[in-house]
């Protein structure tokens, strides 16, 4: 065991004490920075009665964003959201195109054109015991 | 110096791993974001025990602030109490409207069945107009027995009985000794006095009066007794027990204007329920008040009376009929029938067991003023049947044309029926 | 060892005898240490705190009982604060009565004076923040008085609520002073007086010819002993923080009706007192601007104390100045006890 002396085994008591509370404050530092104030993001939407969107129609939803649509297989939805940085695609004849930065993608949420690389997203659209659809963005 | 140095840096650690044990020892916050006002609550940090005080005021739509005032954000009990409304009753009538109120609540239109706020407020259980107008007639205060004065001021504009307002009674301002002592001993009865010291008028004040009822069984929880879980309740299910906290608790003696306590220790349903003097019949005893005394009797119908008899009309005959007539009866056609809604917000009625369903084409009794009386219904064989609110008990029972009845056509007052069917004790 | 940028922003020796903890009380030492930490816990407030009538209290309320260690920081502000008051009524007292104001320092002098003058505006600002009812009245209060000044009151009145009566105006101009326009001008004069405190020969000391003890300390010493001082002062204030929480109320709704008792925040509490002697203006803007005026004349018009007498407590030339501030603080310290007394 290598000989420490009195003065330097106290001033490594020392930093270590110091160190320790240097630790202990930057754990509460972050943790206080870290609280988040405002409540998450909605994820669940009631879309109203489903008899509101007759069956071979698609709408637009705003305030998600999404896509309804209103098939032979059923509800689907796809998320306006583009994949490249966030904005919300818009309506095109041939699909959907980003105004930001040009993204386009095919009416099945493919991508036809970049920047963006992953297709749109598929949202689970269910029907309530009261008739009602349910969005779910989760 | 070293040495100092290193008892400051440890006092340093020390003073910041106390602050690390004060947050550890904070209980976790429970938010509760209520559907009608989507501001986060967090009261359940605390009080997450207290059962739902009514199916009709689920926590999860309401949350607490909405009825109760407080600070919703505060962990501190005194801070987030101290913006309580009425404590913890917020149904005194001094903050209903604050509580309760509202168009979609409790100070609606009368046409939605929603102004129990006015009726209740304006009604002689809480204005105590009866009373005061009464002693201050018979003491030569006034020169008619016409009510002029509340426990409270009031208006009300629409008022049947061409009362549209009462004054607030000072009893600085009698000059009669005798009104004076009543307002010194006899103000504990009407809806915003504190009652009496003891467990038999043990109650709250305002709505939570009758709807918030106590059990007899010991104090245990406050001066108002009751356990936790009763207290924090609202029903329509009252027991003639809550009646009794006010009712059949004695009588006044006008000479000496001293209030005697009933001195009898019943064990029975049947003598404790009313007072040794009075006289009554099967059905007063076996039912509830609430089973028979309608909405407009018990809670007012939002005009300002100077008696109770002008209030109460129920009779023996309402429900049984007379030799010649059978009691009226009414069926249920329109969906948003006050009956439905009544019937649906008792707790019995919807409980499983002894689930009172009423649908639309079924027949329910009224009253002479189309009051619904939705617990009672005729059944096929000619008898009537009536569902207990408080307990969900049915009886049966039969009208009194068809039966050996001796009634006189000109003698058909309760009194009357009491001659005969008065029961002994 | 070579010196780093802390060490050379200290003088390269000090006297041993006035270096003592009994000579300054290290008064102006924590006050510095003091405005460094309500500067960095009120930087951690601001991500925090929203300064709106509706928000102000509730994100207080936010602060204190949902963010973690929330609590805490807003803790550590106050006791820092009020403590700052405490230090620099400390640090005047100590440079009264060690003479330490004498020429050439008396410029230096006004530059400390017009800062804890600033401090107490910046404690008085911050506590308006709250915007709940414990601070109600003496918003309601504090704010008239400036009506009271003739011919310059209405104005100034408008300069500082923004409006007719206090509202969200007022608050966001608290909230710029509070933050910024104090906070500013706390840190010119703060940086102007240490710059002056160095640039007129340090602490106040006889010069050589008539010292008695020419031993010194260094620099290095000088800090170790400032870094234990800061240690020790940390430490209190973080007990402190966590056994005595800042006070709360209900937020302010209704501007009108005001629900707690009528209480002035402690340093004003002797004003509060002053004012229920008569006339706003003459009692509660005349007399403190008195109060100022001569202890802003102490360097100029009493008598001066003697250079060699300088570097000790209590010397006898300028007993005259002495005993004026004595008066004053214990006339103030006896109306702030006075009004603490609870009224039967």
């Amino acid at each position: 065991m290598p000989d420490l002396s009195r003065r330097d085994f106290l001033k490594l008591a020392r930093d270590g004490l110091l160190s320790l509370s240097g630790l202990l404050g930057l754990g509460g530092l972050i943790r206080f920075l870290a609280y988040q104030t405002e409540p998450p993001t909605r994820t669940e939407f009631d879309l109203g009665p489903a008899s509101d969107y007759p069956a071979g129609t698609h709408k637009v939803i705003p305030e998600v964003p999404a896509f309804l649509i209103h098939d032979a297989n059923g509800f689907n939805a796809l998320s306006l959201v583009c994949t490249h940085l966030g904005c919300t695609v818009e309506e095109k004849a041939e699909g959907f195109s980003c105004p930001c930065h040009g993204s386009c993608f095919d009416p099945q949420g493919e991508v036809a054109r970049g920047p963006a690389n992953k297709p749109l997203r598929s949202l689970h659209v269910e029907t309530t015991v009261d008739g009602h659809l349910h969005l779910s963005t989760a | 110096m070293r040495r100092s140095f290193l008892a400051a840096s440890a006092l340093l650690l020390l003073a910041l791993l106390a602050a690390l044990w004060q947050e550890s020892r904070q209980s976790r916050p429970v938010s509760l974001t209520p559907v009608l006002t989507s501001q986060v609550e967090y009261c359940l940090t605390c009080h997450a025990d207290l059962p739902e005080i009514s199916q009709s005021h689920p926590v999860k739509t309401f949350g607490c602030v909405l009825c109760h005032g407080g600070e919703r954000l505060a962990l501190d009990a005194d801070l987030a109490h101290s913006t309580m409304r009425g404590g913890n009753n917020p149904s005194d009538f001094s903050v209903v409207e604050a509580s309760c109120g509202g168009d979609n609540c409790h100070s609606g239109a009368a046409a939605d069945y929603r102004n129990h706020i006015q009726r209740a407020t304006t009604s002689i259980q809480a204005t105590y107009a009866g009373a005061i107008a009464g002693i201050r007639y018979t003491f030569g205060a006034q020169p008619d027995p016409n009510a002029r004065l509340g426990i409270y001021a009031i208006q009300a504009p629409q008022s049947a009985s061409g009362i549209t307002e009462l004054a607030a009674f000072d009893p600085a301002g009698e000059t009669s000794p005798a009104i004076q002592a009543f307002a010194q001993d006899c103000l504990n009865c009407h809806l915003s006095a504190q009652p009496l010291a003891g467990d038999e008028y043990s109650r709250f004040t305002g709505c939570a009066a009758c709807h918030t009822p106590l059990s007899d069984s010991p104090t245990i929880f406050s001066e108002n007794g009751g356990s936790q879980r009763e207290i924090h309740n609202l029903t329509t299910a009252i027991p003639y027990t809550q009646c009794n906290r006010c009712h059949n608790r004695g009588n006044y003696d006008l000479r000496t204007m001293t209030f005697q306590p009933r001195a009898d220790q019943p064990t029975d349903r049947l003598h404790d329920y009313y007072q040794p003097i009075a006289q009554f019949v099967r059905c007063e005893w076996t039912l509830d008040c609430v089973d028979c005394h309608t909405r407009a009797e018990i809670m007012g119908n939002g005009s300002l009376y100077s008696n109770k008899k002008e209030i109460q009309y129920i009779q023996c005959r309402t429900c049984h009929g007379t030799l010649t007539e059978l009691p009226k009866t009414k069926t249920l056609t329109d969906p948003n029938d006050l009956a439905f809604r009544l019937a649906f917000l008792n707790e019995s009625a919807r409980h499983v067991e002894s689930a009172w369903n009423l649908e639309i084409s079924d027949t329910i009794l009224v009253t002479k003023k189309g009051e619904p009386l939705w617990n009672i219904r005729p059944l096929p064989d000619g008898t009537y049947e009536l569902f207990v609110k408080s307990t969900g008990q049915r009886f049966t029972f039969h009208p009194v044309m068809g039966s050996s009845c001796q009634q006189k056509p000109d003698e058909q007052a309760s009194q009357d029926c009491h001659k005969c069917h008065a029961v002994e004790r | 060892m070579r010196p780093s940028f802390l060490h050379h922003l200290h003088p390269p020796t000090i006297p041993t005898r006035q270096a003592r903890f009994r000579y300054t009380l290290a008064a102006g030492g924590l006050a510095v240490f003091l405005m460094l930490i309500l500067l960095v816990t009120g930087i951690l407030e601001m991500f925090f705190y929203i300064p709106t009538p509706d928000e102000a209290a509730l994100s207080i309320q936010t602060l204190s009982f949902l963010v973690p260690y929330g609590g805490l920081v807003r803790n550590l502000h106050y006791w820092s604060a009020q403590l700052l008051l405490v230090v620099s009524a400390v640090h005047l007292v100590r440079v009264i009565f060690t003479g330490a104001y004498a020429a050439p320092r008396r410029f230096n002098y006004l530059l400390g004076l017009f800062l804890f003058v600033t401090a107490i505006l910046l404690d008085f600002t911050g506590y308006i923040l709250r915007w709940d009812e414990g601070v109600h009245w003496a918003l309601v209060a504090g704010t008239n008085l400036v009506k009271s000044i003739p011919l310059l009151g209405n104005t100034l009145y408008g300069i500082l609520v923004g409006g007719g009566q206090p509202g969200s105006a007022t608050l966001i101009r608290f909230y710029g002073w509070h933050i910024f326009g104090l906070t500013l001008v706390a840190v010119i004069l703060g940086f102007w007086h240490i710059f002056r405190l160095r640039r007129d020969g340090g602490i106040a000391v006889p010069p050589p010819a008539l010292r008695t003890d020419q031993e010194r300390i260094t620099r290095f010493e000088l800090v170790r002993r400032e870094v234990l001082a800061m240690l020790l002062t940390g430490s209190a204030l973080f007990i402190l923080s966590v056994f005595a929480p800042a006070p709360l109320a209900p937020p302010i709704r209704n501007t009108a009706t005001l629900m707690e008792s009528a209480r002035a925040p402690w340093f004003f509490l002797w004003v509060q007192q002053l004012l229920k002697l008569g006339s706003p203006f003459l009692w509660g803007v005349l007399v403190p601007l008195a109060v100022l005026i001569l202890l802003t004349l102490i360097p100029y018009s009493f008598p001066k104390p003697a250079i060699g007498e300088l570097g000790r407590w209590f010397p006898k030339s300028n007993r005259a100045a002495q005993i004026l501030v004595a008066i004053l603080g214990l006339a103030i310290l006896s109306l702030i006890a006075l009004a603490l007394i609870p009224s039967p």
